[in-house]
């Protein structure tokens, strides 16, 4: 996995990309935001972090130019501001996800890994995650290369799920997802569902992590120490 | 220092000096034209009476004669209210005919002359008219004396008096309260003027613009741009803060991921607990430098973001987002108990509170611990609730903790001790409390905020 960093702090990108790299994932880093467009046409990048307070263009302006060439690459914003009109505008200028500094390591990898993995499906419409693979077209999975067997109604949930990886996911998202689903029924059918797909996925270090009261969170154990 | 007079007194005194000037000059002005006119004509009615007198002066044979029947008498007599008396004097002073009364004062006159006079007779005040006629031999003076009492001139004066004072009276209260009407009315945009800047601080810096008349738009004008000038500088204020604050995250942020960096590596076991400590000490200067940012901001004299509608839910909603990776990753259950539950908010600072309220349960609540957030409506108001299974705070300390730069005695964690005073105050802000209790079943701590309901 390539990733562009674009960090104008020195020390913090020294440390990010050390970081980054610890992941076995190769790093190229940049401090500003006007060679970032060519960069990315010229190489193959999987993702991009993006700093907004940069000299020169900031990360906004950087990123606006990114999507008008039309790149579709997944992009993390990360800021020192925490304002919602930054996080707005940052999810508005087409951010993917948005860190605000500082941030824990884990979250930071936890969070670049998702995006990655989300991007990676859009387009081959492929959803992977540790030993489970899912192919969106021929609607059929694997785990560990061994088919798994899943009902039209845990495949619309684990795809749905899996589409937003590392994301604490709602009850009430799940059902306006799944459509056709009866209502009376409707959480009590989720919570069935999920207790299924958990016993089948657990054995992959696939989790399904329960939220009291809200929703689920699929998770994988992530190789790096908790912060 | 003596207070100087109001515009109120200034403009009623300038106002009533004139009328203390020009009221008694014109009431005196007035009532002697008056009175002059109207005794002129008495006294020319008088003269009328004399007139027809020196009609009846004859001469026959040689000898001035008046000759005056009982009935003429009674016609030149005739008056209802005064006494009224006439003679006729030949040249050499003989009585001709009439009252010897009148023949007493001395005066001579030329033919055709008047002469009207005041003069006590046998204690009586009489007006007296005289006329002279000339008679008989050529360069003989006769004179035509016709005289009243003055009942009716005294009580004309009087009535005269009391009519002009009366009116003058009544004018001068009127015009004193016309006037103080009008300065009332006239100032009146001044008041509310006042009133309006009196309404404004550091969070209402917006330019006035009440109705007023053109007297006091300079005055506005100047005023707008002193407000302009302090809303700047205020803003200013507030941008260096923010900045400040958000200066620091950059640095932090590579020494945190240093610090996390070296915990990864190989490193001496010896170096563990001292990498920990360094960590958590970079986690409390940045959560510092970011709750300051927030006091200052819930600080009721910086300027602010409106208030808006917002469900307590949606907020509690999104810091599930951020917060449930984080508390899974220290071994805590983070749950939801969630109602809507409508307010009126300024989003960042609700935001804020409930991410320090969180923080601090994750903070100090410990491995294994519950913590859930709810949000619901009891008993019309809006509450937001965040409850942890945690050491939480004793009973005595619990009012410390809410105060800034204070933390429990027992606790530890790396909290920098303004979370739950940034909390209490945002709460204020908001028209609302923060208060602490116990946990469910008595254990840990439960925070509760208390909103009044957003109208529907």
């Amino acid at each position: 996995m390539r990733i562009l960093l674009v960090e104008d702090d020195a020390a913090l990108a020294e440390s990010t990309s050390r970081a980054l790299r610890s992941q076995g994932w190769v790093v190229d880093c940049t401090a500003r935001g006007e060679p970032v467009p060519l960069s990315l046409r010229e190489d193959r990048y999987d993702l991009l972090i993006l700093d907004i307070g940069l000299a020169g263009i900031d990360g906004f302006e950087t990123l606006r130019r990114v999507r008008s060439q039309g790149s579709p690459i997944p992009v993390l914003v990360l800021t020192a501001r925490d304002g919602v009109e930054d996080r707005v505008r940052g999810l508005e200028s087409g951010a993917d996800d948005y860190l605000v500094k500082p941030f824990a390591l884990s979250e930071l990898i936890a969070r670049a890994r998702a995006l990655v993995r989300r991007s990676q499906a859009r387009f081959s419409n492929e959803l992977k995650m540790a030993g489970l693979r899912m192919d969106l077209d021929a609607r059929r999975a694997w785990l560990h290369e061994e088919p798994l067997a899943l009902s039209a109604r845990e495949w619309e949930v684990l795809s749905f799920m899996m589409a937003r990886i590392g994301k604490v996911i709602a009850k009430e998202q799940i059902v306006s997802a799944s459509n056709g689903w009866d209502q009376s029924t409707t959480d009590n059918a989720v919570e069935v569902c999920i207790s299924r797909l958990r016993a089948k996925l657990e054995p992959a270090g696939i989790q399904v992590r329960t939220v009291r009261g809200f929703g689920y969170l699929l998770e994988e154990q992530v190789p790096v120490a908790k912060a | 220092m003596k207070q100087p007079l109001s515009l109120k007194q200034r403009l009623f005194w300038w106002l009533l000096l004139p009328l203390v000037l020009t009221v008694p000059v014109g009431s005196l002005a007035l009532y002697s034209l008056v009175r002059d006119t109207t005794l002129g004509w008495l006294d020319q009615g008088l003269g009328d009476t004399a007139l027809a007198l020196s009609n009846f002066i004859r001469t026959h044979d040689g000898e001035l004669i008046v000759e005056i029947s009982g009935q003429t008498d009674g016609a030149l007599r005739f008056d209802r209210v005064d006494h009224i008396y006439y003679t006729v004097i030949a040249p050499q002073g003989q009585l001709l005919s009439g009252d010897a009364l009148l023949a007493k004062p001395h005066f001579q006159l030329s033919p055709g002359e008047w002469e009207f006079r005041d003069v006590e007779l046998d204690g009586e005040t009489l007006r007296l008219a005289a006329l002279g006629v000339a008679c008989g031999v050529v360069g003989n003076v006769c004179q035509v004396r016709v005289a009243e009492t003055t009942t009716k001139r005294a009580t004309l004066r009087r009535d005269l008096l009391l009519a002009v004072g009366a009116t003058m009276v009544a004018l001068s209260v009127g015009l004193v309260i016309a006037g103080w009407l009008a300065i009332q009315q006239g100032l009146r945009p001044l008041g509310e003027l006042s009133r309006e800047v009196e309404r404004r601080d550091l969070d209402r810096l917006d330019p006035l613009e009440p109705p007023v008349p053109a007297e006091v738009r300079p005055l506005i004008a100047a005023l707008n741009r002193l407000f302009e000038r302090l809303r700047f500088a205020s803003g200013a204020q507030q941008d260096f803060l923010a900045n400040a604050a958000h200066q620091l995250r950059t640095p932090l942020t590579a020494l945190r991921t240093e610090i996390e960096l070296a915990l990864l590596e190989p490193h001496e076991d010896t170096q563990e607990p001292l990498l920990q400590r360094l960590k958590s000490s970079v986690d409390r200067s940045a959560r510092l430098a970011q709750q300051m940012l927030s006091m200052a901001r819930s600080d009721a004299s910086s300027p602010q973001e409106a208030l808006r509608v917002l469900d307590l839910r949606e907020l509690a909603s999104h810091a599930a987002e951020d917060w449930v990776p984080r508390a899974l990753a220290a071994g805590m259950d983070l749950g939801f108990e969630l109602e809507s539950a409508p307010v009126m908010a300024r989003s960042f600072l609700l935001r804020e509170m409930l991410e320090n309220l969180i923080h601090n349960s994750v903070s100090y609540a410990g491995e294994g611990a519950r913590i859930t957030v709810r949000t619901r409506v009891r008993e019309g108001h809006a509450l937001l609730e965040v409850e942890d299974t945690g050491p939480g705070i004793a009973v005595v300390d619990r009012e410390r903790a809410l105060q800034r730069f204070q933390r429990g005695s027992q606790a530890g964690g790396n909290g920098s001790g303004l979370g739950l005073a940034i909390a209490r105050d945002i709460a204020i802000s908001h028209g609302g409390t923060l208060t602490l209790a116990d946990g469910a079943h008595g254990q840990g701590l439960r925070v509760q905020l208390v909103l009044p309901l957003a109208k529907a």
